[in-house]
């Protein structure tokens, strides 16, 4: 007898349990159905000294992520999708892209990536993405990476295309005295790209470019830098694609030196490193790549996403990793206006939507007439200088295109 | 004439950073006979310890001076104390084994990259230098803190001739590195003089990082970037020598004040490198080396 009830419980207990077992099954089902994830990937440095901009640009994309959710996702064909982010560290190197590469599309299947970092590794990852059918976003600066024989491949930030000349033009016509021009770049493609492009963009306005040299990226003593810079006295010393903290480093020389002119970092992202290594030295330097969120036209949005960044960053955000946020929005537009997550179909949709672009404006996609094909993002050009040791914004430059 | 009295001085301040760099580096390779990556990382956390606490130090009300004291010993022992981990759970097992801690070495470069990204982030930073203002030597400029810098490199280097020269551990440190089974025969302990070598290293290398903090962009990659230039200093001047480190030091700052003036930093980067090579070819003791 004792064993009939044992034996009933037993079984009443496997059928309430398996009962418990399927409806878990179907909510999961049902779960899955109401929102599908869609791996964004992310190859960028998150390791070595440009680490920062890679955690940044993986905390925008997730931030992003989490709005987008928040908001309701990406609606496609009356299912629901949200971004999931899948970082990898490409060291900054070719060799370690090529295996970032390999692993986001391979082994995880990644359709989409949200962004990757650092000319180099790009190209290692376009070998792969364009053959596999998968839609890029870089915010590498060469002209050869994006084009009508790379239609898969977007630019997620301002290059120096974009950045250059409406910011020289700005610095010549504020300083009307200055005769000549010294540059320095990190000897990358980079650095390459942003020489190039800036020494025909000091001769429009007008300036000697009287030096124009090269500096290996990891340098530890500046002083040798310093002084070839300043042997012809230039009027201006433009630091061109130097990461903030080296600039910081290189002005704090000239200081030493005793050399005062114009100061410019191109492509300078943020006034922190800038700020925190070249100390006084560093007032008054221009830059063309970074955010002030301090002044007037700043969001609250902008904002609050900014104190958020900087408590678990340790520095604001700058324009590397705002694009990384801008992205997952672009993508959101053009699956929503293609209605399909086909990296073809979106791909060929990007360039006719726009999308709220961080930076507050409505964005798109353009850049025909410099690349071949409009797969550049067109953001403003915020031209921005270093007054009492605070990042300030002088003005905007809107696209034109 | 001025020109080329800066570009000397230039040499001497760079040259600093790298003799200390390299005393470390030598000292356990003329010991211990292995090749130590992660030392650069003894260098880092000494310097990301200054820049971290210096500045939480004078908002607490300590004068600049004293909190960059405090903050670089503290620095300096945390140097140690890396160090001392690494001999006690990596390196103390792989003694006079140049494969196996060359590639215990890499692991631990790999692990504490990660560690100290984590622990202090990615951000860039320095501290106020202690000694402000210029100082003109014949019309060249440099700053006080640089000037420092300078003495204190001087100064270890002659503290550390010393103790290797006079003192009962520096004659037992030379006997291990000469012959360490003469020596272990002798009666030289030579597992305690192992430890004791290899903790003054990384003690040299926290003296480093803690000089450098004033002058220099502190990021957890730093040691990264001193380990190479502090490598082919003690490759030139020879693995094992102190005075070696002291001359390839400045045979490196030369190359780099001299050709980074006259041909481009990048064509001086790559002259030390041929250099290197050339001296592995030619002269693979380095200059005044036993290795």
């Amino acid at each position: 007898m004792k064993n009939l009830t044992n034996n009933k419980m037993q079984l009443l207990s496997n059928l309430t349990f398996s009962c418990l077992l399927t409806l878990g099954v179907a909510a999961g089902a049902v779960a899955d159905e109401s929102s599908k994830p869609i791996k964004v990937g992310l190859s960028v440095p998150m390791s070595g000294a440009a680490a920062l901009w890679g955690q940044g640009a993986d905390w925008m994309c997730k931030k992003a992520s989490e709005e987008i959710r928040d908001s309701g996702g990406v609606v496609v064909d009356g299912t629901t999708y949200n971004y999931e982010c899948i970082t990898y560290d490409n060291k900054y190197n070719a060799a370690e892209g090529a295996k970032v590469a390999r692993a986001l599309l391979q082994r995880e299947g990644v359709e989409f990536i949200g962004g990757s970092l650092g000319t180099a590794p790009v190209r290692a990852l376009q070998s792969l993405s364009e053959r596999m059918g998968v839609l890029i976003f870089t915010t590498a600066w060469g002209d050869q990476i994006k084009g009508p024989d790379y239609p898969l491949t977007f630019t997620q930030m301002n290059t120096p295309h974009e950045i250059l000349e409406p910011l020289i033009s700005y610095v010549s016509e504020a300083h009307p005295e200055a005769e000549s021009v010294a540059i320095l770049n990190p000897n990358d493609a980079t650095g390459q790209q942003t020489e190039a492009v800036s020494t025909k963009a000091w001769g429009k306005v007008g300036l000697e470019v009287v030096s124009s040299d090269f500096y290996e990226r990891g340098t530890t003593e500046y002083q040798p830098i310093a002084l070839r810079l300043a042997r012809h006295d230039p009027d201006v010393i433009d630091l061109g694609a130097t990461p903030p903290a080296e600039a910081g480093a290189i002005f704090k020389e000239l200081d030493v030196i005793g050399w005062d002119g114009v100061k410019l970092v191109e492509v300078g992202t943020g006034a922190d490193g800038l700020t925190a290594i070249g100390g006084d030295s560093v007032e008054g330097v221009y830059m063309g790549a970074a955010v002030a969120f301090n002044g007037p036209s700043v969001t609250d949005h902008q904002k609050r996403v900014n104190e958020e960044a900087r408590e678990d960053l340790g520095e604001s955000l700058n324009t590397v990793q705002i694009g990384f946020y801008d992205s997952l929005f672009a993508l959101k537009a053009a699956m929503e206006k293609s209605q399909s997550i086909e990296p073809k179909k979106v791909a060929e949709a990007l360039p006719s939507v726009t999308f709220q672009s961080f930076y507050g404006n409505t964005a798109r996609f353009g850049g025909e007439e410099t690349y071949g094909s409009p797969q550049q993002m067109m953001l403003p050009v915020i031209v921005t200088r270093i007054e009492q040791g605070e990042l300030v914004e002088l003005g905007r430059i809107n696209p034109t295109e | 004439m001025e020109l080329v009295f800066q570009l000397l001085i230039t040499t001497l301040q760079i040259s600093a950073v790298y003799i200390l760099f390299s005393l470390g580096l030598t000292l356990i390779f003329g010991v211990m006979q292995i090749v130590n990556f992660a030392h650069g990382h003894y260098f880092a956390i000494s310097a990301l310890v200054v820049v971290y606490l210096m500045p939480w130090l004078v908002e607490a009300g300590f004068p600049a001076s004293a909190a960059y004291i405090l903050s670089g010993l503290i620095g300096i022992a945390a140097a140690v104390l890396v160090g001392l981990a690494t001999y006690q759970f990596g390196f103390r097992h792989f003694q006079r084994d140049m494969v196996g801690s060359f590639i215990l070495s890499v692991g631990f470069v790999l692990l504490f990259d990660g560690l100290f990204l984590e622990s202090f982030g990615g951000a860039s930073r320095s501290v106020p230098s202690i000694v402000e203002g210029t100082v003109s030597v014949f019309g060249a400029a440099i700053t006080g803190q640089r000037l420092l810098l300078c003495f204190a490199a001087i100064l270890t280097a002659f503290a550390l001739y010393l103790v290797l020269m006079k003192s009962k551990l520096g004659s037992a440190l030379r006997a291990v590195s000469i012959d360490q089974e003469a020596a272990m025969l002798q009666g030289v302990p030579y597992n305690k003089i192992a430890f004791s070598g290899f903790l003054l290293a990384a003690g040299l290398a926290g003296i480093a990082g803690a000089l450098i903090a004033p002058v220099s962009i502190v990021t957890p990659a730093i040691g990264a970037d001193y380990i190479v230039k502090g490598f082919i200093a003690v490759i030139i001047g020879g693995l094992g020598s102190i005075p070696g480190a002291v001359i390839g030091a400045l045979f490196v700052a030369f190359v780099e004040a001299f050709g980074g003036y006259y041909y481009g930093a990048s064509t001086a980067t790559l002259a030390i490198f041929f250099l290197v090579i050339a001296f592995l070819l030619f002269k693979p003791k380095g200059l005044f080396g036993n290795g």
